[in-house]
């Protein structure tokens, strides 16, 4: 693509989500979730191929229906509050209708079918911008509203996503389509908590970017797309191999890696709020994550999966650049240390 | 206790700063250096703990453990010179990497505190044996091997994470050095009845109690040797020391909710005594032999007495040593044979007479004779467990003589009767191999001379 366009379009998707983050109007937060979605259709559809057109379609179809919830939540609003600005939804119904508009921005279930088919359509980087730029702005409107958000339909929204979320990824081989059930998973563990201390919401946002920044920058830098593809990068850069163990098993949640200090956090609040079971359920569904993670690990990692014999002497084209990719690393798999510092996030 | 923590972190820049010819006997030196200062620890002049900090304290059930996870690391690493010799430079240090790493989370989880960082750091401890497990196992089984491992141990774990901290909500703290005196009896109820198993799950996985063992055959044999010695030796002994922990909270309901488990203990330790008899696979027989023995365990801490936690402490210790050192028998005949099937090898005292010597050794002291520590162990338990109720003495009794039998039984196949015509060429046993097997033998005979420091808090 023409690099002006480029530019102009992603300069006009990231104002898009500043619109929404920073404004007080709910009329300028429909306008900047507009602007984003409008912007970002072109770069979903880089790659130009009819994948890519029914992804962009699919994207485009989900997230203007919601937007169109949400103007009608905004409208009940203003006529049962007579005001625009944003504040918590008084009314049951405005509450309840842009809760459903935002879990459907979101990916929640039952709104998750979207994304791994979008996020399968699109490149890897399209993907990249999909699962982690895209998710500030509903959040954002989310954590703004929380006091006022129907605890029940949030909690089983949020239990249904991490049952969906794990049980979804079970049977894919497709990177994307991991990455994208592993979204669903995480977005469910964030509304989880959104009631009771939205603060852990954004940590768990914080986190989850993270993580889903490096693998997808040791995805680019591999080329993979495929698990199969995955395995063969013992034979070209074995370090990437240990960096992917390292990030899989952070974004299963295992301890001493950084991915565990989101879920112990969330487990520590609702406890301390007398829900018992449904922390305990949360964390067991978790496994069902982790255990395609580690079936990742395994194929790439752990064996060394066997290859043709010319495996060395394959095309070697020019080294992606990957920005960032060491602070990255570290900030995915040994931050657990630095949980007192998350009071900063308040 | 930052004086072993330190410099055992410290094992892991070492390793990658040596040169080629240097890392084995750089890693072996310090790690027995390390071990020499968690001797001190043994030393526990009153009643109570010795606290170093709010985060670190040592008692006299923790010691011996301690001192037998840095005991280990030395062993694990001459264990381990033989299979890694072929490997390239970067795998072996990345080898003894995990190693470090797995030591310094369990001498942090032996000493800690705060029972969330003692969660933590059990927690934190599946990932480097994952690792060894399925990064240098040998068979394509290891994988399934690493996931039941895994899978088993979290399932177990994450209600302990919610159970602790629900406790820490309803009694201000969870410090463990404050526990033990605030104690109070757990009100009866039905959550108080699924926070006590809560609280149990994640050890009975550990142990493993009868039920749930199905995991520790299939990670003990896929596991390299070093993965299988810290398996048999420590990892299984967090369960126990877990459980010798937190059962001090939950009481009254143990004494109705230890039932099942009490049963289940009882009879695994006979099944799995009997499936050892029925093995053809030499790994198989001794991690079938842990369950049996840690079902012993399991009996002696949930029937509470005095004596039953000295039996548990002191078997825990003997049986770390005693398996430790089996499998390091079982691994110097695999690294000759390349086949873990006992008939293979047959007849091993012609041709290697000192092993045999070794072995008879390891199998004498795995059937609990007298005077050795095994004995104390087992004696104790079962002593306590018939004044918990006299007809556990049947099913004790005959747990005795199966382990004898399996004993003797892996004993006479491998090393008496005629030798298999071609295993003449193996190689004599080196050095190294009598090294570590003396190393396992002598702390295992001196305690037998002074068992009070393994005996427990109880004493």
């Amino acid at each position: 693509m023409n690099p002006l366009i480029l530019t102009i379009i992603l300069m006009t998707v990231f104002l898009g989500t500043m619109i929404v983050m920073a404004s007080s109007h709910w009329l300028m937060i429909w306008i900047g979730f507009e602007m984003n979605l409008l912007a970002i259709i072109p770069i979903l559809m880089k790659k130009y191929s009819p994948r890519a057109m029914e992804a962009s379609t699919k994207y485009f179809l989900t997230q203007a229906t919601a937007s169109m919830l949400l103007m009608m939540a905004i409208i009940i609003n203003l006529m049962h509050s007579g005001q625009w600005t944003i504040t918590k939804v008084f009314n049951p119904t405005a509450s309840i209708i842009m809760t459903l508009a935002l879990a459907m921005k979101l990916g929640l279930t039952p709104f998750h079918f979207w994304v791994p088919e979008v996020t399968q359509g699109i490149s890897l980087t399209s993907g990249l911008i999909l699962l982690t730029w895209q998710k500030l702005a509903p959040m954002s409107i989310l954590y703004q509203i929380s006091p006022s958000i129907n605890l029940n339909i949030l909690l089983t929204m949020a239990v249904l996503s991490i049952l969906v979320g794990g049980w979804g990824g079970l049977n894919q081989t497709q990177l994307r389509k991991i990455m994208a059930y592993s979204s669903i998973a995480h977005m469910g563990w964030m509304t989880a908590i959104l009631v009771y201390n939205p603060t852990l919401t954004m940590l768990n946002m914080l986190i989850y970017i993270m993580m889903t920044l490096t693998m997808f920058m040791l995805f680019i830098h591999s080329s993979s797309t495929t698990t199969l593809s995955l395995s063969h990068t013992w034979n070209k850069a074995p370090l990437i191999t240990t960096l992917i163990l390292i990030t899989l098993l952070s974004m299963g949640g295992l301890p001493p890696l950084s991915g565990f200090m989101p879920k112990w956090m969330i487990i520590q609040e609702l406890t301390k709020n007398s829900s018992i079971i449904l922390p305990t359920l949360m964390a067991i569904m978790a496994l069902l994550n982790l255990y395609f993670y580690t079936r990742l690990t395994y194929s790439t990692s752990l064996t060394m999966f066997p290859s043709t014999n010319n495996m060395k002497m394959k095309w070697q084209f020019e080294t992606k650049q990957i920005t960032l990719l060491p602070p990255l690393i570290i900030a995915s798999s040994l931050l657990l240390p630095l949980t007192p510092m998350l009071s900063i996030l308040d | 206790m930052l004086k072993i923590i330190i410099p055992t972190i410290m094992l892991m820049p070492l390793t990658w700063l040596s040169k080629k010819n240097m890392i084995w006997i750089n890693t072996t030196t310090y790690s027995l250096l390390i071990s020499l200062i968690s001797l001190s620890l043994l030393n526990q002049p009153n009643n109570n703990s010795l606290n170093f900090s709010l985060m670190f304290f040592s008692d006299p059930l923790s010691a011996p453990l301690l001192v037998l996870t840095t005991w280990l690391l030395p062993l694990m690493l001459m264990a381990s010179q033989h299979h890694l010799s072929k490997e390239p430079l970067i795998r072996k240090k990345l080898y003894i990497t995990m190693l470090a790493m797995l030591q310094t989370f369990l001498i942090m989880t032996f000493t800690a505190t705060e029972l969330i960082s003692f969660f933590f750091l059990f927690e934190a401890t599946l990932v480097p044996t994952l690792i060894i497990i399925t990064r240098w196992g040998n068979q394509t089984e290891r994988l399934n091997a690493g996931l039941y491992f895994l899978f088993y141990t979290l399932v177990g774990s994450l209600p302990l994470l919610v159970a602790l901290i629900s406790i820490q909500n309803l009694t201000g703290s969870l410090n463990f050095l404050l526990i033990q005196y605030w104690n109070q009896a757990l009100p009866d109820s039905w959550s108080n009845i699924f926070l006590w198993l809560a609280c149990m799950m994640a050890f009975m996985v550990k142990m493993p109690m009868y039920g749930l063992h199905l995991w520790l055959p299939k990670a003990h044999v896929e596991a390299p040797i070093a993965g299988s010695m810290v398996l048999a030796a420590i990892l299984l002994k967090l369960g126990g020391y877990g459980m010798l922990r937190i059962t001090m909270m939950l009481n009254p309901q143990t004494n109705f909710m230890a039932y099942p488990f009490l049963m289940l203990s009882l009879w695994g330790m006979i099944m799995t005594s009997s499936i050892c008899l029925r093995q053809t696979d030499l790994k198989s027989l001794i991690a079938y032999s842990s369950v049996s023995h840690m079902a012993l365990v399991i009996v002696a801490v949930l029937i509470q007495t005095p004596w039953s936690y000295m039996g548990a402490t002191a078997l825990m210790i003997a049986h770390g040593l005693t398996s430790s050192m089996l499998f390091c028998l079982a691994n110097s005949n695999y690294e000759r044979t390349h086949s873990r099937t006992m008939i293979l090898a047959r007849g091993l005292q012609t041709l290697l007479p000192l092993m045999a010597a070794w072995w008879l050794l390891a199998s004498l002291t795995n059937l609990a004779l007298p005077p050795s520590i095994n004995l104390i162990g087992e004696l104790f338990v079962v002593m306590s467990s018939f004044s918990w109720s006299n007809i556990t003495i049947i099913l004790m009794g005959a747990n005795i003589t199966i382990t004898a039998l399996y004993s003797l039984y892996m004993l006479i196949t491998t090393q008496r009767g005629k030798y298999t015509h071609h295993i003449n060429s193996i190689k004599p046993s080196f050095t190294r191999e009598n090294a570590l097997m003396a190393l396992h033998m002598t702390p295992l005979l001196l305690l037998s001379l002074n068992p009070k420091i393994i005996l427990g808090f109880t004493y």
